[in-house]
C-alpha cells in the first residue's frame, strides 16, 4: 500500500495533497483544449462544450454538430444536449445541479434534473441589443456582463427577476468576478470589474472606484467564502487582498511571460494558476509549488479544494486537513499518530502496542477523535480502515467514550465510498458531503437515475425515500414501453399510500409524454386537490378542474379556474358551467360586482333572477349623478320585474315606482322653492340640492321646517304616510325650526295621534321648559307621579306640588319640597299644610 | 419543563412580527410602505412604527388613497391578495408610479396571508408581475388578548353570509391547520352550523393533504399530525346559528365601549373632548393632532381594565369608585408612612405604576361617563326595552308600536334594523304583512336606496317573512333551517330573570338577562354539569354536585341542536397509536383539567361573548374542568358587533340630483 503522504506537497509550512480520483476520464480524441469545461459544485457533474473561438480538426459532419455534454467526474456521459440555439456566452451550474446556459441574445435556459428539458427566461435590460459578453455564476444565481458594460443580476431561478446593477464606466472590462450575496458585506451580490488600471466594485446602488494603479488586472478570483480576493497583474504578479479590501496579504511573482489561462482559489488557502499544462499553487506568504501535466488541464473550483481535469485524470487538489496532517506527517509524534502505530503493532501481535497506548494514555480520547476525523477526510479505503481500526482500538481502552462520532463516520464513509465509485462518479469530500446534506445527495443520485443506490442510501441513513419513488415513477411513465394499464398498476402498487409521493408530478410527466389517459388515471390518486387543478386545466379537463377546485375549498383555485374558463368559453356555456355550482356562481357574482357589471346583468338575466337584476339596476341608478339617468335606470329596474307576480317582486316594483315618483316631486320642489330658500341652511346630508335624494320622511321634515305645509301634506297623502308618523315629523320639524308659536297653536288642538308626551319631551330637550309645560296638563295618560316629575323637570315645583296635592300624595309632596328652594319651598310647604291631616 | 401551551398569543404575535421584519430586511435601503387600510390595526398590534423605521420604512401610505410618491426607490406593498379588486389597485399604482416617476423603482409586494395564483395572473395581465418581487407574509391569527385570537378579516361577515364567498372559511381552516401542525391535531372537532361544518370538513381534508404533501422524515410533522395531548377539542360555532346575540346591545363595559365608540384592533376612537387631548398615553399612536378624535388603547393587559372590561356596565361605576379610593389611599398612606429611606425607595419604585393606573383610571372614568350619557338617552332605553322583551319571549307584535315610533323619530337606521332583525331571527321570521309594513316605513323614512339594504338583509337570512322565503321556492321552515327559540329558552335556559350583575353566577349577566345561545352551546359541550344543574336544578342539593342525568354524554347539546339551525357535527381525529404514545411521552401526562379548548367563531365573535366565555373559563378552572379542558382560547374571523353585522347590508349610496 502506498504511503498516505505520497501525494502530499509542501507549500510553505502547509501540506497540500493531490488525490487522484479517476483515470481515463475522457476519450483521447476529445480535444479538451478546445472545450470550455465547467463543473457543478460539490463534486457534481461536468458540462463541456466546444469553444467556438478555437479552430479544431474536422472529423466529419457527426462531430461538427454542436452540443453541450454533461459528464460525471469519472467521464461517464450523463446527457448530451444538442445545441443549435446560438452562441453560448455563459455556462454554469447552480448549487442544486441545474445547468444554466446563457446565449448572446440574453436568453437564459435553465436545464433541471440533468435532463434536456429546460425553463427559459430572458435577461432583458438591453441584453438583446448589446449582447451578453460573459457570465459569472454562484450557488443560486449569476451576473451577466452586457456589451455596454451594464451588469444584470439574477438571484434565483425559480422566479427569476433580472435586475440591473449600478452603471460602471464604459471602458473595456479586462476581467471580472463576483462576490456571492451570502459572503458579501452588503448581503447582495457584488461585482469586481477590472477596468483600465483600476478596480470597480459594483452593487445594486453604486459603482465604486477602488483606486488601484497596478492594473490592468488580468484575472480576478474570489475565494469560496469571499474572505480573500486574488488579482493577477499584467506583469505576472498575484496579489491577495482580504475580502474587506482592508489589507494586502501577499504578493507573488510568477515570473511568467504568458498570462495564465485561469486563476482559481483552492479552498480558502491557496491560489492556483493554470497555464496549458502547468499549474502553480501559491500558498500564503507567497510560497509556491508547481505541477506539470502532459495534457491540457482545466481547473474546477469547489468549496474546499480544486478539481483538476485532463483527458487522463481527474484529480482533487486540497489542503491536507489538519487531522490528517497530525496522523500521517512524517515523524509526527502526535497521540493520533502513535495510536495508529499502536494499532498496526497490534496487528503484528507486537507487545509494544500496549506500551505505546500507555504512553499516550492521557490524551487518548483526543487521539481517537483525530483518527476518526482523519478517516473521514481520507479517500483511500485502506487508510480509512486503518484509521478506524486505530480509533476502535483506542476507544476500547477508554472507559467512557461516546461512539456517536465513530458510528456517524462509518456510515458516512460507506456512503461516500459508494458514490465515489467510478460508475457513479460523485467524488464528494467529507466536508462537501456535510454541506450538501444527504437529502441533496439522494436528489443527485435520482437525477442520475441511480435509484437502487439512492434507495439503499436513504434507508441506510434513515431518510425518506418518497422523492426517489416519485422520480422513479416519472421516469417510468416517460420511457416505459409497457401498456398504460400495466404502468399504472405497477406505479400504484408500489407507491399508493406512501406519504409524500406526488401523484400529480407523475401524472404531469405522463401528460407531457402524451399519455393523457394514464395521466388522468394517475391523477385520481393525488389527494391534494390544489395540485390536481393546474394539470387538469392543462389537460383541458375544465369542469373536472372546477369541481376539484371547489372541493378543495380554496377560493384562489376556484377563481383561477373561473378566470381560465371565462377567457376560454363563450358566455352562454360559461354560465351553464357555473350554474349548477353555487359556490362558483357566488364567486363570479362577487367579483363581477366589483369589476364587470355587464357580466352580472347577463348572469341574472340568464338565470332569470329578476329581483337581483332589478337591484343591480337600482345600484346603477344610485351611481348616476344627475337625475335624468337615475330616473331612466329606475324605470328599467321596475320594468325588469313586470312579468313577476310574486309578492316580493310586486313590493319591489311599487317601491321603485314610488321612488321615481318621489324624485320627480322633489325635482318640482327644488325648482319652485330653490330661490325662496336659498338663504336657509340646508339640512345636513343634503349637499347640493335641498330635496332631491331625501327620503319621503326627510322631505316632509324639510318642507315643514321651511313652512311649506301644503306640499308636505301632499307627500303625506301621496305616499299614505300614517298620521302618527306625520305628527312626529311635524313636531320634530317645528322644534328644529324653533317655531314655538306654532307649537303653542298645536297645544290648543284637542287630540294628537301620538299623545302629548312626545311634545313635552321634545320641547324639554330643546330647552324650552315653558313650552314643554304647556303640554303637561294634556298628558292625561301619565300617572300622577310622572306628571309631578314632568313639572319638576320644567322647574315648576309649585305646579308639581299642586299636582301631588290633587292626588293627595304626601310622599310625592315631600319629595317636591326637598327639591324646592326659596319662595317655591314656602309655597310647597303651604300645600303640604293643605293635605288632610295637616303638616304632621 | 412545562411545554408551551398551544395557541399561545405571545408566540403567535412574535412569529408574525419576525416574519414581517425578515421580509423588510430583505429589501435594501429605505423604503416606502403602502398598506391596505384593513391591515393597519393588525400591524399596529404587532409592530411599533419606530421598529418599522429601524427596518428602513420611511413613510407609510394607504393603498386606498393612491398617493404613494416617488420619494424612495423601494416601494413595498403590504396588502391582502384574495380580492381581485385590491390586486388590481396594486397593479394600477405600480403602473402609475412607473409612468410618473423619474427614477427607476424597485417594487415589492408582500401578500397577506398568502400569494395567490389569481394575483399572479392579474399582475401578469397588467404587465407588472415581472417588475415586482413577490413574497408573502403569512399573517393569520392576530392576538387581541392572551385568550383571544382574531384573523381580523374585515369582510368575513359580508363574504360568508351575504356573498356566500367561502374565502374566509378557507383562510380560517388554513390558520387552524397551521396551529394543528404545530401542536397536534384537535382530538375532537365539534360544532354547529352549515359553514362551521364546511370548515370542519376542510380541516379534515387538509389533514390528508398535508400528510400527502409532507415527507415522513422530519420529526415535528410526524408528530404534528397526531392528536394533541394538550388540546382537548375545537368547538366551531357558525355565526349564522346565533345572530340575535350580535344584534343585541352588549351590556358589558367592553361591549358598550365597542357599541358606542367602535373598537378596532384594541383601539377605540374617542372624541378628544371626552378623554382630554393632552397626556399622551403609552398606547397612543402618532395620530395627527389636527383631528379631534383621539385613539385610546383598550389594553387587555391594563390591570384596571382587566377587572372592568368583562363586567356588566351597571357595576362599572362602583368598580371605578373603588379603584379610585384604593389608589388614593395607597399613595397617601405611603407618603405619610414613608419615613425610612428604604420605604421611600420602595414607594418611588411603585410610583410609575401608580401613575399609569391613575392615567388609566382617568380615561376609563371619562369613557364610562360618556357611555352613561349614551345609555340614558330615550332611544337607548326604548330599544333596549324592545330587545329585552323580545328575548324574554314576549309576543313580538307587542313591540311593533315602539319600533314604528322609533322609525318616525328618525333614529339611526342600524338601530331600527337591529331590532327588526332581532325579531325576525328569534321568531323564525316576521309575519309577511307586518314585514311589508316595516319595509315600506323604512323606505319612506330612510330613502329608496334601502331597498337594497333590505334585500341584502334578506339574503343574509336576517330579515325574513315567516314561513320561508317569499319566493315560495322553499317549503315553510323545515327543521334546521331556522333557530327555534321557544323550546331553547327553556331547554338551555336562555333567559334568566334573577340575573346578578354585581356578582354574576351565570353568563346571562353579559346581557342582563339573556344568556347568549352561542356560549350556551359551548357550555353544553365543555361545562355540562353546571349547565345541567342550571337548567334542571336537582331536588336533592347534595346530589346535585354529582351526576345530573342531563349531563351525561352530549345530551344537552344533542337536544338543543335539534332546534338550532344548521348542520351539527362531531368528528374525532385519531392518529397512529404509536405516535400518540410518543407525543404524550414527550409532553408528559396532563390531567384533563389543564387542557385547552379552542372555540372558533366563524363569522365573528362579540365582546360580550368573549366576556361570557371568560366567565365560563374561570368557573372551569375553579373546579378543575368538568372532564374537559379548562383553558379556553377564543378564535374568530374577527370581532363583530351589531352595527357591523347590519352595516354589511346597509347601502350607503343615495340619489343625487
Amino acid at each position: 500500500m502506498s504511503k498516505p503522504t505520497a501525494n502530499w506537497e509542501k507549500v510553505g509550512d502547509k501540506f497540500y495533497r493531490k488525490v487522484q480520483l479517476y483515470t481515463d476520464v475522457f476519450d483521447q480524441d476529445l480535444e479538451l483544449e478546445n472545450y470550455n469545461v465547467v463543473g457543478a459544485p460539490y463534486g457534481g457533474a461536468v458540462a463541456i462544450y466546444r469553444d467556438e473561438d478555437k479552430i479544431y480538426a474536422y472529423r466529419g459532419a457527426q462531430t461538427a454538430k454542436s452540443s453541450i455534454d454533461i459528464y460525471s467526474c469519472a467521464g461517464k456521459l450523463i446527457r448530451r444536449i444538442n445545441w443549435d440555439k446560438g452562441s453560448i456566452k455563459g455556462l454554469g451550474w447552480s448549487e442544486d445541479e441545474k445547468l444554466i446556459v446563457v446565449t448572446a441574445d440574453g436568453t437564459v435556459r435553465c436545464y433541471y434534473h440533468l435532463q434536456s428539458d429546460f425553463v427559459p427566461f430572458t435577461l432583458g435590460h438591453g441584453a438583446e441589443e448589446h449582447g451578453v459578453q460573459s457570465c459569472k455564476f454562484y450557488g443560486s444565481g449569476f451576473v451577466a456582463l452586457l456589451g455596454n458594460n451594464r451588469l444584470v443580476s439574477v438571484s434565483r431561478y425559480d422566479e427569476p427577476r433580472p435586475k440591473l446593477l449600478a452603471t460602471p464606466p464604459s471602458d473595456p472590462v479586462v476581467s471580472w468576478a463576483i462576490i456571492p450575496p451570502a459572503y458579501s458585506l452588503s448581503r447582495s451580490v457584488e461585482v469586481i470589474l477590472a477596468i483600465g488600471t483600476t478596480l470597480y466594485v459594483v452593487d445594486a446602488t453604486d459603482a465604486e472606484d477602488r483606486d488601484f494603479t497596478a492594473g490592468p488586472f488580468r484575472h480576478i478570483s474570489v475565494s469560496p467564502r469571499g474572505e480573500f480576493l486574488a488579482f493577477y497583474t499584467e506583469d505576472g504578479k498575484v496579489w491577495v487582498v482580504s475580502g474587506d479590501w482592508s489589507e494586502k496579504l501577499s504578493e507573488y511573482d510568477s515570473r511568467a511571460k504568458t498570462v495564465p489561462k485561469d486563476m482559481q482559489w483552492c479552498g480558502s488557502n491557496a491560489v492556483a494558476l493554470a497555464w496549458e499544462d502547468e499549474v502553480h499553487l501559491i500558498g500564503p506568504r507567497s510560497v509556491a509549488t508547481k505541477f506539470y501535466y502532459d495534457a491540457w488541464v482545466h481547473l474546477l473550483p469547489d468549496v474546499d479544494g480544486l478539481r483538476l481535469l485532463t483527458n487522463e485524470v481527474c484529480e482533487y487538489l486540497q489542503k491536507v486537513p489538519d487531522e490528517t496532517v497530525e496522523v500521517f506527517r512524517l515523524g509526527s509524534d502526535s497521540p493520533a499518530a502513535n495510536l495508529l502505530e499502536a494499532s498496526s503493532l497490534l496487528d503484528q501481535k507486537s507487545p509494544k502496542a500496549d506500551d505505546l497506548i500507555q504512553l499516550i494514555r492521557p490524551s487518548l480520547d483526543e487521539a481517537v477523535n483525530t483518527c476518526i476525523k482523519a478517516a473521514g477526510h481520507e479517500y483511500n479505503i485502506h487508510w480509512q480502515k486503518a484509521l478506524l481500526k486505530a480509533a476502535s482500538y483506542g476507544k476500547s481502552v477508554l472507559d467512557l467514550y461516546s461512539s456517536d462520532d465513530f458510528v456517524e463516520i462509518c456510515d458516512t464513509l460507506r456512503v461516500l465510498n459508494a458514490v465515489r465509485f467510478y460508475e457513479i462518479g460523485l467524488p464528494l469530500s467529507y466536508d462537501q458531503f456535510k454541506r450538501l446534506t444527504p437529502e441533496k445527495l439522494i436528489e443527485r443520485l435520482t437525477n442520475r437515475h441511480e435509484y437502487l443506490l439512492a434507495l439503499r442510501i436513504a434507508s441506510y441513513l434513515h431518510i425518506s425515500s418518497d422523492k426517489i419513488h416519485g422520480h422513479w415513477a416519472q421516469q417510468k411513465v416517460r420511457i416505459s414501453t409497457d401498456s398504460e394499464e400495466a404502468i399504472c398498476t405497477l406505479i400504484v402498487k408500489k407507491l399508493h399510500g406512501k406519504p409524500g409521493v406526488s401523484f400529480e408530478e407523475i401524472a404531469r410527466a405522463a401528460y407531457e409524454e402524451g399519455r393523457v389517459r394514464l395521466a388522468t388515471e394517475l391523477l385520481n390518486y393525488e389527494p391534494r386537490a390544489g395540485k390536481q387543478v393546474p394539470l387538469l386545466l392543462g389537460m383541458k379537463e375544465d369542469t373536472i378542474a372546477l369541481d376539484k377546485a371547489i372541493e378543495s375549498g380554496d377560493t384562489d383555485l376556484i377563481y383561477h379556474v373561473l378566470l381560465h374558463l371565462r377567457k376560454k368559453l363563450p358566455l352562454a356555456s360559461f354560465f351553464r358551467v357555473i350554474n349548477t355550482r353555487p359556490v362558483a356562481t357566488a364567486l363570479v357574482e362577487t367579483s363581477a360586482h366589483d369589476q364587470d357589471r355587464d357580466l352580472l346583468k347577463d348572469l341574472y338575466y340568464q338565470d332569470d333572477r329578476r329581483l337581483d337584476g332589478s337591484n343591480l339596476l337600482l345600484t346603477e341608478a344610485l351611481a348616476q349623478n344627475t337625475l335624468g339617468p337615475s330616473l331612466d335606470k329606475l324605470k328599467l329596474a321596475s320594468k325588469y320585474l313586470q312579468d313577476s307576480r310574486d309578492a316580493s317582486a310586486t313590493f319591489q316594483r311599487s317601491a321603485l315606482d314610488d321612488a321615481a315618483k318621489l324624485l320627480r316631486m322633489q325635482e318640482t320642489f327644488e325648482k319652485d322653492l330653490a330661490q325662496s330658500q336659498s338663504s336657509a341652511t340646508p339640512i345636513p346630508g343634503a349637499s347640493t340640492s335641498m330635496y332631491i335624494g331625501l327620503s319621503a320622511h326627510q322631505t316632509i321634515f324639510a318642507l315643514l321646517r321651511a313652512g311649506h305645509t301644503k306640499r308636505a301634506q301632499k307627500i303625506q297623502h301621496e305616499f299614505k304616510i300614517p298620521d302618527k308618523t306625520y305628527t312626529w315629523l311635524k313636531l320634530r320639524a317645528l322644534v328644529s325650526a324653533r317655531h314655538w308659536t306654532e307649537l303653542e297653536e298645536l297645544s290648543k288642538t284637542k287630540k294628537s295621534p301620538i299623545g302629548w308626551e312626545p311634545f313635552f319631551n321634545e320641547c324639554l330637550a330643546a330647552g324650552k321648559t315653558n313650552y314643554a309645560a304647556l303640554f303637561i296638563p294634556k298628558c292625561t295618560g301619565a300617572s300622577v307621579a310622572e306628571r309631578v316629575e314632568m313639572w319638576t323637570k320644567c322647574g315648576l315645583l309649585v305646579k308639581a306640588g299642586e299636582e301631588a296635592l290633587k292626588a293627595k300624595d304626601r310622599g310625592l309632596l315631600e319629595d317636591v319640597r326637598s327639591k324646592a328652594t326659596g319662595s317655591a319651598a314656602i309655597e310647597v310647604e303651604r300645600l303640604i299644610g293643605m293635605l288632610p291631616g295637616g303638616r304632621r | 419543563m412545562a411545554p408551551i401551551p398551544p395557541f399561545s398569543a405571545s408566540e403567535i404575535a412574535e412569529k408574525a412580527r419576525r416574519d414581517l421584519l425578515l421580509l423588510l430586511e430583505g429589501i435594501r435601503g429605505k423604503k416606502n410602505l403602502v398598506l391596505e387600510k384593513a391591515l393597519t390595526g393588525s400591524l399596529n398590534l404587532l409592530v411599533k412604527f419606530s421598529t418599522l423605521q429601524e427596518y428602513g420604512v420611511d413613510r407609510l401610505f394607504f393603498l386606498e388613497n393612491d398617493n404613494v410618491d416617488s420619494s424612495q426607490r423601494n416601494v413595498v406593498f403590504l396588502v391582502r391578495g384574495e380580492k381581485a379588486k385590491t390586486v388590481m389597485a396594486v397593479a394600477e399604482q405600480i403602473k402609475r408610479i412607473r409612468r410618473d416617476s423619474q427614477i427607476e423603482h424597485e417594487f415589492s409586494i408582500f401578500w397577506v396571508p398568502r400569494r395567490t395564483m389569481v394575483s399572479d395572473q392579474l399582475l401578469e395581465s397588467a404587465g407588472v408581475l415581472g417588475e415586482a418581487s413577490v413574497s408573502e407574509w403569512p399573517l393569520f391569527f392576530v392576538p387581541l388578548a392572551d385568550d383571544v385570537l382574531s384573523l381580523e378579516l374585515e369582510d368575513a361577515v359580508k363574504d360568508i353570509y351575504l356573498r356566500k364567498d367561502p374565502t374566509s372559511i378557507y383562510l380560517s381552516a388554513k390558520a387552524l391547520m397551521l396551529q394543528q401542525q404545530k401542536y397536534g391535531l384537535f382530538p375532537r372537532i365539534i360544532g354547529k352550523g352549515d359553514n362551521a361544518k364546511r370548515l370542519a370538513n376542510l380541516l379534515i381534508r387538509m389533514r390528508t393533504e398535508v400528510t400527502a404533501g409532507e415527507s415522513t422524515n422530519s420529526g415535528p410533522s410526524f408528530l404534528g399530525l397526531t392528536p394533541s395531548s394538550t388540546i382537548d377539542s375545537l368547538v366551531i360555532i357558525d355565526r349564522e346559528v346565533d345572530f340575535p346575540t350580535v344584534l343585541l346591545t352588549q351590556l358589558t363595559y367592553e361591549g358598550l365601549i365597542d357599541e358606542v365608540f367602535n373598537i378596532t384592533a384594541n383601539q377605540a376612537e374617542v372624541d378628544s373632548s371626552v378623554v382630554g387631548g393632552a397626556a399622551p398615553q403609552p398606547g397612543q399612536t402618532g395620530s395627527a393632532s389636527t383631528s379631534m378624535k383621539r385613539k385610546v388603547l383598550i389594553d387587555p393587559k391594563d390591570s384596571l381594565y382587566t377587572t372592568l372590561g368583562d363586567s356588566n356596565f351597571a357595576i362599572v361605576g362602583n368598580l371605578l369608585n373603588k379603584a379610585a379610593r384604593r389608589l388614593q389611599s395607597s399613595t397617601e398612606r405611603n407618603q405619610l408612612a414613608a419615613k425610612t429611606t428604604a420605604e421611600l425607595r420602595d414607594f418611588v419604585a411603585k410610583l410609575p405604576g401608580y401613575q399609569a393606573e391613575q392615567a388609566s383610571l382617568k380615561i376609563h372614568t371619562s369613557l364610562a361617563e360618556e357611555i352613561i350619557k349614551h345609555t340614558h338617552t330615550d332611544i337607548f332605553t326604548r330599544s333596549l326595552e324592545v330587545q329585552q322583551n323580545i328575548m324574554s319571549g314576549a309576543d313580538p307584535t307587542t313591540q311593533h308600536d315602539t319600533i314604528t315610533e322609533l322609525i318616525s323619530r328618525d333614529i339611526p337606521l342600524p338601530t331600527i334594523l337591529r331590532l327588526l332583525c332581532l325579531e325576525s331571527t328569534t321568531n323564525a321570521g316576521i309575519r309577511p304583512k307586518d314585514l311589508e309594513t316595516f319595509k315600506r316605513a323604512i323606505i319612506q323614512a330612510y330613502g329608496p336606496q334601502h331597498l337594497l339594504t333590505l334585500s341584502s338583509l334578506e339574503k343574509m337570512n336576517l330579515l325574513q317573512p315567516r314561513g320561508g322565503s317569499s319566493l315560495g321556492a322553499m317549503p315553510a321552515a323545515k327543521p334546521g333551517s331556522v333557530t327555534n327559540y321557544t323550546p331553547l329558552r327553556k331547554s338551555l335556559r336562555l333567559w334568566d330573570d334573577e340575573v346578578n350583575e354585581a356578582d354574576p353566577n351565570d353568563i346571562s349577566y353579559v346581557f342582563s338577562g339573556y344568556a347568549p345561545l352561542s356560549v350556551r352551546i359551548v357550555q353544553s359541550i365543555i361545562q355540562k354539569q353546571t349547565l345541567a344543574n342550571l337548567i334542571k336544578p336537582s331536588s336533592n342539593p347534595q346530589a346535585s354536585a354529582q351526576a345530573n342525568p342531563l349531563a351525561q354524554g352530549l345530551r344537552i347539546f344533542d337536544d338543543a341542536s335539534k332546534y338550532v339551525r344548521g348542520a351539527t357535527f362531531d368528528e374525532t381525529q385519531t392518529g397512529e397509536e404509536k405516535a400518540v404514545k410518543a407525543r404524550s411521552m414527550l409532553n408528559g401526562n396532563h390531567s384533563d383539567g389543564a387542557k385547552t379548548v379552542v372555540v372558533f367563531f366563524l363569522g365573528g365573535v362579540t365582546r360580550a361573548e368573549i366576556s361570557a366565555l371568560r366567565f365560563v373559563g374561570r368557573k372551569l378552572r375553579d373546579v378543575g374542568g368538568e372532564g374537559r379542558g379548562s383553558r379556553i382560547v377564543i378564535c374568530s374571523t374577527g370581532i363583530v358587533r351589531g352595527e357591523g353585522l347590519i352595516g354589511c347590508a346597509v347601502e350607503s349610496g343615495r340619489f343625487e340630483g
